[in-house]
């Protein structure tokens, strides 16, 4: 150091001059000026290991925190497709002398269950295995009870013996006495009976609903007849308290006897099986009056009789079971013909005896089955699939409930044992086929990729399919590519092979300035000032890509003919920009000009509305044109870039080479030059792709991010990446959506990583080709 | 261009009737005397034409961003003979070169006065179409340059691009320079193989097929051997022999016995200026600068 800083001085270099010049020089060697010491040598070689170390922790760092990042999503992706599990807490035996039971209500938490049997209730403790205590229905004196079924959460209608039925709810009050410790009392209440079968035959089949049409039952008081009931309470307040009933009776011309009920939960239709296997779809009129809407064979064998029927959440999938242990899921759709009909949806598992039980999740489209056997399954509506088969019962099970959580089931068995069965199950809704196949979902007239995470309501059904966004994704990534890849490697190419040196020395910086543009800037620019703008311009920007070449041909030849010698070879070569870029202004404004022209003669004034008559294309403002613009603008800088650099990179003697042969600049670029570039070329192309893919501000911001599928410009799009910025904030932790998105995030991190990686392997391939340049 | 001159062999060309020479006393720029055979001059009796001038440069100066290259060369390249420029580093030979197929205007900031004629027209007017030039006066450059093709792809991009597509005119052309280049026998077996495997000698024959197959009618080679070892060297100097019947050939080379052995005529050039240009014997054996003399004689350079 102090050398360096002496050695301007005069007379260290007089010296130095002195030394090695004349003064000893023809005696001595001059003094050598490199000193290899021992330990400058030591120095050197422990720098060359920090420096090498300090680069493979820095890499090793970057590869880790990559897996790492991969790690948590793939943690939070991989409870979707755990299989779910099933555990038997505890079995226990009813009283023999508590009679039959008939149905059961459990509590939230899982702690108590209320068991309805032909001579009344039980009480049970279900983690203990107890019975808390006895009660009988009240109000309904000394007859026994004959037959039992849910009519909503905790809520039964009770056939009884003497041709009345009542209403009992089983309550369940949670308290918290001490110190945080839980408690919960079961408790029931009942109403009071009403007459169903006049004849006071005992009701063995019934089944009511409580709703805004007050108390609607049904009941089959026959082989083939059935009789509703509606009792409702008037509201006005002169004679309040009063109940008005009304009854009716239907004969229903079918085979065999009625053997199953089932009424929706508004009490609009109700739905009775057959021993033939058939369903009676009948509508439930304003009036209390019955009408037959459809008859349909439910079952596939021919003797099967039906012995299960039973909505979904929300009612509007049937679950059909049949003695032969078919299971099927029923919508109603609109036919050929503009009819409602049932409609099956899907063949589930069979079990392998009759179908005795089932019950509906009360969370989400899931359910369980349980049969003859003691099998249980625990199946999903909308994906048609059985998740589970649960430990279960030894014999017949006649009574068989979902927790009100969905994460448990309560069974009896014939024999009178209690069952209570943990089920581990937090994403029945997500399979690979709801992700990623058509689903036919409720209300639909056929199976679709739909894409709706949330609805108004509590039954609504989810809609996760992925693909819907992951052809959002490609559509965007493919208009801008479209509108980029052209763009950017013609601009690439005429800025290193054609423009002058000085021109270029300011254009391609300008170019790379784009890339530094914050994608929200040029989303926001895009959605707020383009949209619109395109939204009038739209047939004249179709036009440009015509016109613009033509008017710079125009110009070009206008050019070689008409400007003086002199004028021309003042301008050098290379520097035609000067002329283009008026000449491509000129070009914009008469296709915009010629655009209106266009639209008033030919497409009737509004080419938005031509759109949607000629085309039958729907027009969003915010729609792909725009997101192509705009991504397309995003990812200019990046492909032209690279190319550009890979281009200029390509050694010259390979350009003269091909101008010494006679090639002019255009061959040579083409011929020449392109293919030995085509290695950054490609990788340009696959980083821009890649950028595009991941982009999220602007698709975000620019489209109107309705995940609609279909390949039309004048639509939007939703994004995966968009998807998971819309709705991460809706999506609770943990929850299915929540892992959802974070399943979005791994197929977007799996799309560019494949999209890299092939774009590595392919520029690898093609550098070794043009290795030895 | 005329057909009716005799031809002569270089052994007995005169000194008087060197086409060309250098330096401004000679105002009278002999080569223009030899070009236009018309001339009074070469009519006289008992003049030696050496040949047909096929190109000739005359006052010729060019400067790269205004440091002057090459000053005031005058000098005549004769028709089906191969003439070598020497010279120390740096003093113009390729700079020289390049103006014959108008190279230089891919340098940026290169300014040249003075007149190049080809075929009695000057090159640098802007009606010349400069494909058809460089298509006429091709050239093989110091450093084999092949493309990143396979070798017939290499030897058949010329002809393509000059618009020949049938696929047997083209397969016959390619046998035809290959064997014109003494390549064919080592590598008919792989002419779809990259010509990047080829070994260095066999590139810059590969190099040499390349420029014959858009049948030029002159080669300018700048330092053909300069990276080839001596088998490979010779190789290329019989070609050159061989292809002079057809082709005139303008070299530059180091290598003072190279230019002895397969040139017709030298020119010596130094810093920018055609020292001497004559025929190759006289040049070697008894030059009539000092200078020439110094390098020849290896005292510089
Ligand atoms: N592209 C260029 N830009 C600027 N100066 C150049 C360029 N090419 C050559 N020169 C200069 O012109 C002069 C002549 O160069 P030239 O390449 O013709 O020499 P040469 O005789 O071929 O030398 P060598 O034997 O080393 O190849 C040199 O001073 C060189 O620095
Ligand atoms: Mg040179």
């Amino acid at each position: 150091m102090s050398q360096i800083s002496e050695a301007p001085g005069n007379h260290g270099s007089l010296e130095n001059d002195n030394a090695g010049g004349e003064g000893s020089g023809p005696l001595l060697p001059p003094p050598s000026v490199i000193n290899l010491t021992e330990k400058s040598l030591a120095i050197r070689l422990r720098r060359d290991a920090l420096a090498r170390h300090t680069v493979t922790f820095g890499g090793m760092a970057v590869i880790c925190s990559i897996l790492a990042i991969l790690f948590v999503i793939v943690a939070e992706v991989y409870p979707l497709f755990k299989k779910p599990t099933s555990r038997h807490l505890l079995a226990f035996n009813l009283p023999k002398d508590a009679g039959k039971p008939l149905a059961t209500a459990v509590d939230e938490y899982r702690e108590t269950a209320v068991i309805f049997t032909t001579s009344g209730a039980l009480m049970a403790d279900l983690k203990k295995g107890t019975i808390i205590k006895r009660a009988s229905i009240p109000g309904i004196g000394g007859t026994s009870v004959v037959s039992a079924s849910s009519s909503g959460k905790d809520s039964f209608i009770l056939g009884l013996a003497n041709g009345r039925a009542v209403t009992v709810r089983a309550q369940f009050n949670v308290s918290y006495p001490q110190d945080g410790q839980r408690k919960v009392e079961p408790e029931i209440d009942a109403g009071e009976p009403v007459v169903v079968d006049e004849s006071g035959a005992p009701l063995n089949l019934t089944h009511s609903v409580e709703g805004e049409r007050g108390l609607v039952i049904v009941a089959a008081t026959g082989p083939d007849e059935l009789t509703l009931l509606t009792v409702k309470k008037s509201k006005s307040l002169v004679d309040d308290g009063k109940t008005q009933t009304v009854a009716t009776r239907l004969s229903i011309p079918i085979e065999g006897v009625i053997s199953e009920l089932e009424l929706d939960s508004r009490g609009e239709e109700a739905l009775a099986g057959t021993s033939k296997g058939e369903v009676v779809r009948l509508n439930i009129g304003d009036d209390g009056s019955l009408q037959i809407a459809e008859m349909i064979k439910a079952v596939s064998s021919q003797n099967a009789r039906i012995t299960v029927l039973g909505n979904l959440l929300g009612d509007r999938t049937l679950i059909v079971g049949d003695s032969n242990g078919g299971v099927s899921s029923w919508q109603i759709v609109k036919d050929k013909s503009n009819q409602l009909r049932l409609a099956k949806i899907h063949d589930f598992t069979p079990h392998s005896r009759a179908v005795t039980a089932f019950s509906p999740s009360l969370r989400n489209k899931g359910f369980v089955t349980a049969d003859e056997s003691g099998e249980v399954f625990v199946r999903y509506g909308t994906s048609g699939e059985t998740l589970l088969r649960a430990d279960s019962a030894q014999g017949p099970v006649v009574t068989l409930t979902m927790a009100p959580k969905s994460d448990g089931i309560v069974c009896v068995d014939e024999k009178g044992s209690l069952h209570h069965i943990e089920v581990v199950n937090p994403h029945p809704e997500i399979t690979i086929a709801t992700l990623f196949k058509k689903m036919w979902y409720e209300g639909y007239e056929k199976p679709e990729y739909v894409w709706q995470s949330t609805g108004g309501t509590d039954d609504f059904e989810p809609k996760l399919s992925l693909v819907p966004l992951i052809f959002g994704t490609l559509k965007g990534t493919l208009y801008a590519m479209l509108f980029a890849i052209p763009l950017s490697l013609l601009a690439a190419l005429y800025t290193s092979q054609f423009m002058h040196p000085s021109v270029r020395s300011f254009v391609k910086p300008a170019v790379e300035v784009m890339a530094a543009l914050p994608s929200v800037v040029l989303g926001f620019i895009a959605g707020l000032w383009l949209a619109p703008i395109m939204e009038k311009a739209t047939p004249g920007f179709f036009l440009l890509p015509i016109v613009a070449p033509a008017m710079i041909l125009a110009a070009a030849f206008a050019w070689k003919t008409l400007a003086p010698l002199r004028l021309r070879s003042r301008i050098m070569s290379g520097m035609e920009i000067v002329i283009l870029v008026p000449t491509l202004i000129a070009a914009g404004i008469l296709s915009f000009w010629m655009g209106g022209l266009l639209e008033w003669s030919f497409l009737g004034g509004d080419y938005r509305q031509w759109v949607r008559e000629a085309m039958g294309l729907t027009y969003d403002q915010r729609n792909s044109l725009v997101v192509g613009l705009a991504m397309g603008f995003a990812v200019i800088p990046i492909i032209f870039t690279i190319t550009e650099d890979s281009l200029a990179n390509i050694p010259p003697h390979l350009r003269a080479g091909s101008l010494a042969l006679g090639a002019t600049p255009w061959q040579t670029a083409i011929r020449v030059i392109l293919p030995a570039a085509s290695p950054g070329i490609f990788s340009a192309i696959m980083i821009g792709f890649g950028r595009a893919v991941g982009e999220t501000m602007i698709v975000l911001m620019a489209t109107g991010n309705t995940p609609v599928m279909d390949w039309s410009v004048f639509n939007g799009f939703r994004a995966l990446s968009a998807n998971i910025a819309v709705e991460l904030p809706e999506a609770p932790e943990q929850g299915t959506l929540y892992r959802v998105l974070f399943l979005a995030a791994l197929l977007l991190f799996m799309m560019t990583f494949f999209v890299n990686t092939l774009a590595e392997i392919v520029r690898l391939r093609l550098r070794k080709r043009y290795s030895s340049l | 261009m005329s057909s009716n001159k005799p031809n002569m062999t270089p052994e007995n060309a005169s000194p008087q009737y060197i086409p060309g020479s250098a330096g401004g006393e000679n105002e009278k720029k002999p080569g223009v005397r030899i070009s236009s055979g018309n001339r009074a001059d070469n009519s006289t009796p008992g003049s030696k034409i050496l040949g047909e001038p096929i190109m000739e440069v005359r006052g010729l100066n060019l400067s790269y961003s205004g440091k002057q290259a090459l000053k005031n060369i005058n000098i005549a390249f004769l028709k089906n003979r191969i003439t070598a420029l020497i010279g120390p580093s740096g003093c113009g030979k390729s700079t020289l070169l390049r103006c014959l197929n108008r190279m230089n205007d891919l340098v940026d900031g290169v300014e040249i006065t003075g007149e190049t004629l080809f075929g009695g027209r000057n090159i640098y007017q802007p009606f010349i179409h400069v494909s058809e030039l460089r298509k006429t006066v091709g050239m093989v450059f110091q450093k084999s340059n092949p493309f990143p093709k396979s070798i017939f792809e290499n030897v058949a991009y010329g002809p393509r691009i000059h618009g020949v597509k049938n696929q047997s005119d083209l397969g016959g052309l390619v046998e035809r320079s290959l064997k014109a280049a003494a390549l064919w026998e080592e590598v008919r077996d792989r002419l779809h193989d990259s010509a990047l495997g080829l070994s260095g000698g066999q590139q810059q024959r590969l190099c040499i097929a390349r420029a014959l197959a858009v049948e030029p009618e002159v080669l300018l080679m700048d330092e053909p051997c300069s990276a080839l070892d001596p088998i490979a060297t010779a190789k290329i100097e019989d070609l050159m022999g061989d292809l002079k019947d057809k082709y005139t050939i303008i070299i530059v080379t180091h290598n003072m016995q190279q230019a002895a052995r397969v040139s017709d005529f030298t020119g010596f050039m130094l810093m920018g200026e055609l020292v001497e240009f004559g025929v190759t014997t006289k040049l070697f054996q008894n030059p009539d600068d000092k200078r020439t003399i110094d390098y020849i004689t290896g005292r510089f350079g």
